[in-house]
């Protein structure tokens, strides 16, 4: 234990003060006995004398360890608060003493506390501006962002968010999404849907294009969406969602699509008629040299590909109304390819390309519209013609049963497509500009992924430049579309390429 | 062959009627032309065809009303002929009316070259 130099002053203090009344005691007794002349005075005194310095020093130890302990912490706590502990040696000022001691660590405490509050207050300034920073990120966006809790209620909405769905913060705040934010297509809630899904999954994110959103006021916006899940987030966020307006871009589009729609539909009418006249002038003996005929035959080609781009454009307009008006009826698909073969085979020759079949004769029936089919097989196809060279193009059609799905790949030995393209191939309009040929309307791929999907199977590509592409996509032998009746009146009537005939009306004996 | 077997072109459209009538013509038919609708109804009230094709839109009635006063109830005579659309509407609504009103076929003219119509008519005359 430290040697206490308040206890020592306590104690001295203590007893001087305890000392002088006995002092005084002593003194008063013996001039009393001179006065009396007794001769016991002196002894007396002597006793007074001891019990009175005794009494001294023992109350002075008692009072100066009472007194000495609370000083002794205090000092201990202000050491401590100082940052020293039990050494105040290591400061450079050695101050004397505990009390200089407690004062001094008392006063660096205080030094020490005014710098901590400072820090604190500097470090939460920082965290105040990076707050306020942002939030006005945050807030000066101009897509709609917004975030979810474990409930799909709202926790965090920006201003654009506000803006876009005419709904302030405080009639959203703790809301469910679904219930105030409802992003549909066809109806459908498809994010929320998804959200729910993806429960417990981390990181996972998801995007919609063209989704329907009704703001407060009843009117509707088209946005992109783009959701991203989160798990264990310290904030309780679940998911976070953003959202891009895309109203004012999605109505030029169908402005865009509807004139173009119109425009195609204008230009059929004399279409049908050039290619009815080169037909006439191939099959009436019109007296045509071998000359004439290569060269309407060469019209002829040209003129089925004028025809092709304009049902593309038709097609997508339908596509983009909802009308698509598809007719499924069970065919066997080994037939189907085997009756489309020969058309597509001569569109080949006649671009001087080489194309094969190689389909499978173990395919069970599939649930298809053989004219939504066709014109999937006719821009696949196409595609291959354009992206082949003249001459050496090389164009295989094969199809398989895999996985109960018939597998029907076109695999051409072309250009082959660049990567950064390839996630674009099956979008509208598109067109990799870097390729030699950009013939076409960028809709053939965009309309064969939209047949395909409404017939619940799905397309892909595997291409390698240089080398070549392979399109393939795959068809449920149990579809979507087989889920529907064929419409009753229907089931009597023969459907081809160019419409339908009642069987009934056709002439009986033939 | 077809022989005397008649046809009546129902179109407004001149050019193209005319362009399919000359392989029907060839092809041994006999085909004689309406440009509206209720010219076809005027000339089917006293004449008799074995088939007529009918376009969907013409100035007047519209083909799809021509076929129903035709299969109606006051048929008109018709009910022999056999009537088949040919038009550029592909729209799956004109489609259905047509079959409901008892059309024969349904055919899209853009997807039909004329060699390929007088197959589809021998097929049903």
């Amino acid at each position: 234990m430290k040697h206490s130099q308040f206890k020592r002053r306590t104690f001295g203090l203590f007893f001087v003060v305890a000392l002088l009344p006995s002092l005084v005691m002593a003194a008063a007794w013996y001039s009393a006995s001179q006065l009396t002349a007794d001769g016991m005075g002196i002894a007396v005194v002597i006793v007074l004398m001891v019990f009175g310095l005794s009494t001294a020093v023992i109350f002075s130890f008692i009072f100066a360890s009472l007194l000495a302990r609370p000083v002794r912490r205090i000092h201990q706590a202000a050491l401590q608060l100082a940052g020293d502990k039990n050494n105040p040696a290591n400061t450079s000022t050695k101050p004397q003493g505990e009390l200089e001691e407690t004062i001094y660590a008392l006063k660096r405490a205080s030094e020490h506390l005014e710098q901590k509050v400072s820090e604190t207050s500097s470090e939460m300034a920082l965290i105040e501006a990076e707050r306020n920073k942002l939030r006005s990120v945050l807030n000066s966006m101009s897509d709609g962002v917004f975030a979810l809790d474990d409930d799909g209620r709202i926790v965090l909405f920006n201003h654009a968010a506000s803006v876009l769905t005419g709904r302030s913060v405080g009639a959203v705040a703790g809301q469910l999404a679904e219930k105030v934010l409802p992003f549909r297509r066809n109806g459908e809630l498809v994010m929320t849907r998804w959200l729910a899904s993806q429960l417990g999954t981390d990181n996972k994110r998801g995007s919609w294009k063209g989704l329907e959103l009704y703001r407060a006021d009843g009117t509707s916006l088209f946005v992109d969406v783009q959701a991203m899940v989160l798990k264990d987030d310290p904030n309780g966020i679940r998911a976070l969602v953003t959202f891009h307006d895309l109203t004012s871009e999605h109505k030029l589009e169908e402005m865009k699509v509807d004139f173009v729609a119109l425009a195609a539909h204008e230009l059929r009418t004399p279409i049908t008629e050039i290619r009815g006249y080169l037909d006439i002038m191939q099959h009436e003996p019109i007296g045509l040299r071998p000359v004439g005929r290569d060269l309407v035959e060469r019209t002829v080609a040209s003129v089925a590909q004028l025809s092709g781009l304009i049902n593309n454009i038709l097609g997508v307009s339908r596509i983009e109304h909802g009308e698509m008006n598809y007719q499924p009826e069970l065919i066997n698909w080994h037939d189907f390819l085997k009756e489309i073969e020969p058309q597509l085979v001569e569109r080949a020759r006649q671009s001087d390309r080489k194309l094969s079949f190689k389909v499978s004769t173990k395919l069970p029936l599939v649930m298809v519209d053989p004219i939504g089919m066709k014109e999937v097989m006719m821009n696949l196809i196409n595609n291959a013609i354009d992206h082949t060279e003249s001459g050496t193009g090389k164009i295989e059609v094969t199809s398989k049963l895999v996985d109960h799905e018939i597998e029907t790949s076109v695999v051409d030995n072309g250009t082959g497509i660049p990567g950064e393209a390839v996630q674009h191939l099956f979008t509208k309009f598109f067109r990799y500009e870097g390729l030699k040929s950009t013939r076409g309307t960028g809709l053939g791929l965009y309309i064969c992924k939209s047949i395909v999907e409404e017939h619940g199977g799905y397309i892909w590509v595997e291409t390698k430049l240089g080398q070549g592409s392979n399109f393939t996509f795959r068809l449920p032998t149990k579809t979507k579309l087989a889920g529907q009746r064929p419409t009753s009146d229907t089931s009597n009537v023969t459907r081809g390429i160019h419409g339908w005939i009642k069987n009934s009306s056709l002439r009986r004996g033939r | 062959m077809a022989g005397s077997k008649t046809v009546l072109f129902v179109e407004d459209d001149k050019p193209i009627s005319e362009m399919y009538a000359r392989a029907l013509t060839r092809a041994g038919y006999k085909v004689d032309f309406a440009y509206n609708g209720d010219e076809a109804l005027r000339i089917l009230s006293t004449e008799q065809y074995d088939l007529i094709l009918l376009d969907i839109m013409m100035p007047g009635k519209t083909g799809i009303e021509v076929l129903q006063s035709l299969r109606g109830p006051d048929g008109k005579g018709a009910a022999k002929t056999k009537i088949i659309i040919l038009t550029n509407l592909a729209q799956k609504k004109a489609s259905l009316e047509a079959l409901k009103a008892q059309a024969d076929g349904y055919i899209i003219k853009a997807d039909i070259v004329p060699s390929q119509l007088v197959e589809v008519v021998g097929k049903l005359i």
